[in-house]
This record gives structure tokens, C-alpha cells and sequence, in this order.
């Protein structure tokens, strides 16, 4: 069976053969070993047979190919009504057939599935609530994902990030001294402004386990930065993990599954090791998608629940702004038009539709509403590990147009972006089509506005 | 995929988010196609040592440096940084010093 040495059925489990796929740019030799990469029909049946239960099952067979779903997808929209764009015709076409021929597909068919499971689909979920049979078409392209996954085709920089996880337990090569010294550091850099402030690392009994997004410390540490500084001035007791700090699952938007659960179950034992009251996740979507809606399946934890209580940032952002652990000076708030993107994975597929609005009454004089929003709201255009993927960053642009008139519609130029996705789309959606807008965190935006308390401030010489 | 771009007779082949595609191929052209884009008027020493430090590690470790070691490298603090490449470390000061994209949620 004809496989490649940087495109094939084996995950990342090595440093070497993570630089091998690194070096190879753009995943140039991957993707024509990839034309070549012969499908282990025996072994994926087996697996369909093994993994795809009643629920899938069933999904595939009641599914009436009514087209409702059709008008509910953000691709389908941006590309004109193309047929090949309806969600029902593109889980049918792929995973449906790959069910009922048990696994007897070719390379040509493989392709085409992972073409569509990553290019043509975002796991947004939106189709999923407009369908008539319920059908949850997230899961079933995350499945998809799975068993393109287990035969090797995968696009270039999820088998990348999908190693990462396998050898760092992130999605980025940061390992624990690196994630430790990137916070003392961030406590260096600001402790000017800030005297007493501190990052406790691996403090037991803490309220509050905090976890972030290896982009973070690797690239955005100033994220680290702001989020010690608002617990410091709410006045938290607090603590990070050095190991264990990752939420984040590029594994998951690979279907790789057991790196997916190798890495949820690295935050879960800083969990048990140093019993936190509860856990914050940052400002991350796909974090809290990975770590708290799916991840104790992946754990096998019989609760379905993580190890403790987990907070999105927004709800202990909403739970500090209530409590008064953080006030905001009236004459700081955001005056100009301001929108707010609705990130699917906790909004629409975690229930926290509320929770923004409540921030912004809090933060924003003149808060205005894309339309649709919360549940209904569409994907930034580039979830679902799309962001990452060059192979299809035309399909992306062309999907974006969505979001970018929902954007403009507002007449914001400010767009609040609770979710490192969500903000990297709308950095792009300004770099594609030049709107002249701007997107933030909610981090840096809460401190421009919060009172610092006396104590907390540095004392005059 | 790729595409070109061209500074001076001297061309780039590059991804399609404008990284270059091949480091190898780095001159001080590329210096000023990336410049325009990110809004530097003016290139200092420092941004050249950024650059260098960059490229220095890349040739090392074949992928980006994480900010702290850049900080460390140039002696820095990450708000100077970015007062040097706007649009940050992992996007701006990579691109101008010809690494390739970053991979993972950049």
C-alpha cells in the first residue's frame, strides 16, 4: 500500500518527523504524495463499522434532502447558491458514502471528502438548527473528520498541529519552562504599573484554575499579560498550571482523536493535581468547544462534565462586572458604534447567547446587533481550523463576504471578538476587503476602562 | 498556489497570505515589499536586529521563535516590539524577515 514519508496514515509522534512536515512548505511534497496515498479500505471499514454508531446512523438515513438546510449556510450564500454548497449534499456525497460502502472508497473519493470536511465546512452548526429532522451536522463532519484523519488525508497544517499536541501537549511548540518563563516574564513587564502583581503557578486549592491558548505565550503573550492584570484588580485567587495549561485541540479540528483526548486529559490532571474550585478558559472558542462541551467524552467521564465547574472568559468577565470585582469608570465606555461577534462554538453550540449582551451594557454606549445574531449568528468565515489552512484560503475569502456585510450593516468600525478564531477572521476580513474596521479582545478593552484601586496603584516617590 | 511578487526586477515567490515561500531566496528586497505593507516608513537598526535575531533562529530551529526568546534575543520589552511591526511579532516582523507563515491559530 502506496504511502508517503511525509503524507501518510501515521500521526505525528516524533520531533523529527515534525520538522520533516514543517520544512516542507506549504505542504508542497505532502500534497503530491498525497495524489499518490492508497486508502486502507479494510482498515477504515473496520473503523466505520467500530465508530460510527446509531446516532450517525440514523442522521444519514432520515435526512429528507428538503434544502432547508441549504439558505442556513454561510458558503452556500457567499458562492452564489451553488448546489455543491448545500450542507445535506456535502455530508451525503462524503461521509454518507462512505458509510454505505462501508469504507471501499479510492484516493480520488478520499480527496474530494477532505476537501469538503475542511474547505467547504466550518462545523459552525448553523444548518444543524434550521434542519427539520435535527439533524447535527457539526458532529457528523467532525466525524468525517476523523476517518479522513485515520487514512491520512488531512490538510498540511492540521497534521502539523495535530503532531504538536502528540509531542508538546499544545498546539504550538511551547513546552512547560517555556509557558513558565513567558509568565514571569509578563509579570516583569508589567509590575511597574502593577507592584504586586503575579502569575501563581501551580497554587492548590486556588478559586480559579486559569487556562489559555499556546498562541498565546507564543505569539500574543500580552493576551497572558491582561488577563493576570483583571484578576489581580478583581482581586482573584488564582493560578495557571505548568502543565496542563493548553486548551486549545488543533487535534480536535484534525479528527484526530487521540490526540484530541491525550490533550484534554493533560488539563484535567492539573485539575485533580492542584483542585481548583473552578476553571476560566481565555477568550477562546474552539478551546472551550474542545475542553468542555466534547472533552469529557474524549476523558470518559460518566459526568459529561469537566472535573469542576469551567467558566467561558465572557461569564467571569459578566460574574465580575455584577459582583463589582471589576467597575467601570462611566466616562471610559466605549462610545462609539460597537458589534459583537458571536463565536459558534459558545454561543451557538455552548449556550452563552446572554452573556455578551449583558457585558456590553456594562462596557458599550452605543452597542449595535448584527443581523442575525447570538444562535443564528454566522460563522467568522474562517472557523473550524480554516484560519490555518492555506489549500483553501480562496474558498475562505469568498465564504467571508458574509460576515464582512453583516460587519458593515452595523455601521460599526469596532468589532468586540471574544474568540482567537473569530479575531484572526475579522484581522483578515479588514485585510481582504479593506472595511476600515477594528477588532479587540475584551481584555485590552476592560482595562482601558476599569478603575484600578488605590491599593493597586504604584506609590508616588 | 503560489504566486509572485516583485521588488526591483527581483521577484518572491509567496503563500497565499504573502509569507515567502522559500527563505532561502531572502534579499533585501523583500525587505521593502513586506515594509509598504505593514506601514514602516522608515527601517532602523532595530528593526534589523529583530530580523536577524529571527532569521538566526529560524536557520536553527526551522519555525519561529516564541516572542519571549525574541525579547530575550534583542533585549526588547514585547510593547517596543510591537511599536516596531504593528501587526505583531508572529505576523509583521516574521513576514519581513522571510519566514514562512506560522503554523497553528496565528
Amino acid at each position: 500500500m502506496a504511502q508517503g514519508t511525509l503524507c501518510n496514515r501515521q500521526p505525528i509522534n516524533t520531533e523529527e518527523t515534525l520538522q520533516a512536515l514543517l520544512a516542507d512548505t506549504q505542504g508542497k511534497i505532502y500534497y503530491k504524495e498525497m495524489q499518490e496515498l492508497d486508502v486502507d479500505t479494510t482498515a477504515l471499514g473496520l473503523l466505520i463499522e467500530k465508530t460510527c454508531k446509531s446516532r450517525i446512523r440514523t442522521w444519514l438515513s432520515i435526512c429528507a434532502k428538503c434544502g432547508l438546510c441549504a439558505d442556513s449556510c454561510f458558503f452556500y450564500l457567499a458562492n452564489n447558491h451553488d448546489p455543491e454548497q448545500v450542507p445535506a449534499h456535502k455530508i451525503q456525497s462524503t461521509l454518507g458514502e462512505l458509510v454505505r460502502r462501508k469504507g471501499n472508497v479510492d484516493n480520488a473519493f478520499m480527496i474530494r471528502a477532505m476537501d469538503i470536511a475542511w474547505g467547504k465546512c466550518t462545523c459552525c452548526n448553523r444548518c444543524s438548527i434550521y434542519c427539520p429532522m435535527g439533524i447535527g451536522m457539526g458532529v457528523m463532519f467532525s466525524y468525517l473528520r476523523g476517518l479522513c484523519f485515520s487514512q491520512g488525508f488531512v490538510p498540511w497544517e492540521m497534521k502539523i498541529g495535530s503532531g504538536m499536541h502528540r509531542i508538546y501537549r499544545a498546539q504550538m511548540d511551547i513546552t512547560s519552562e517555556d509557558w513558565v518563563d513567558t509568565c514571569e516574564w509578563m509579570v516583569e513587564e508589567n509590575e511597574e504599573e502593577y507592584p504586586q502583581l503575579e502569575i501563581p503557578m501551580d497554587k492548590e486549592n486556588s478559586d480559579i484554575i486559569y487556562t489559555v491558548n499556546a498562541r498565546e505565550p507564543k505569539h500574543y503573550p500580552e493576551d497572558i499579560g491582561d488577563a493576570a492584570i483583571l484578576f489581580h484588580i478583581a482581586g482573584e485567587n488564582w493560578t495557571v498550571p505548568s502543565k496542563g495549561w493548553e486548551e486549545t485541540s488543533l487535534a480536535m479540528f484534525a479528527g484526530d482523536w487521540e490526540g484530541a483526548t491525550m490533550q484534554v486529559k493533560e488539563v484535567y490532571g492539573a485539575i485533580d493535581r492542584l483542585k481548583p474550585k473552578r476553571m476560566v478558559v481565555t477568550e477562546c472558542g474552539h478551546a472551550y468547544r474542545a475542553t468542555v462541551i466534547e472533552g469529557p467524552y474524549w476523558a470518559g467521564l460518566e459526568s459529561g462534565k469537566t472535573p469542576v465547574e469551567t467558566l467561558h472568559y465572557v461569564e467571569w468577565v459578566l460574574e465580575a462586572l455584577k459582583t463589582g470585582k471589576l467597575k467601570i469608570d462611566p466616562a471610559k465606555k466605549i462610545k462609539e458604534p460597537v458589534t459583537y461577534q458571536d463565536s459558534c462554538n459558545y454561543i451557538r453550540n455552548g449556550g452563552l447567547s446572554t452573556v455578551g449582551r449583558e457585558i456590553m451594557s456594562f462596557i458599550a454606549e452605543d452597542f449595535r446587533e448584527m443581523k442575525p445574531c447570538k444562535e443564528h449568528n454566522f460563522c467568522c468565515g474562517g472557523g473550524g481550523g480554516l484560519n490555518g489552512i492555506g489549500r483553501y484560503r480562496q474558498q475562505r475569502n469568498v465564504g467571508m463576504k458574509i460576515k464582512r456585510d453583516q460587519i458593515l450593516e452595523t455601521g460599526a468600525k469596532l468589532v468586540i471578538t471574544p474568540c482567537h478564531n473569530c479575531w484572526d477572521a475579522i484581522r483578515d476580513i479588514e485585510e481582504v476587503y479593506k472595511l476600515g474596521i477594528r477588532w479587540s479582545f475584551l481584555k485590552p478593552l476592560l482595562l482601558s476602562m476599569v478603575i484600578v484601586p488605590a491599593h493597586l496603584k504604584p506609590t508616588e516617590e | 498556489m503560489a504566486e509572485t511578487v516583485e521588488y526591483n526586477g527581483v521577484s518572491f515567490e509567496v503563500d497565499e497570505d504573502g509569507f515567502m515561500l522559500d527563505f532561502n531566496q531572502f534579499a533585501p528586497e523583500w525587505i521593502e515589499i513586506v515594509k509598504k505593507e505593514e506601514g514602516i516608513s522608515e527601517l532602523t537598526d532595530e528593526h534589523t536586529m529583530v530580523i536577524d535575531v529571527l532569521q538566526d533562529y529560524y536557520k536553527k530551529n526551522g519555525i519561529a521563535p516564541m516572542v519571549r526568546v525574541l525579547s530575550k534575543l534583542t533585549g526588547f520589552k514585547l510593547k517596543h516590539i510591537y511599536e516596531l511591526f504593528p501587526s505583531g511579532p508572529g505576523k509583521g516582523a516574521c513576514k519581513m524577515a522571510g519566514l514562512p507563515k506560522p503554523t497553528g491559530c496565528v
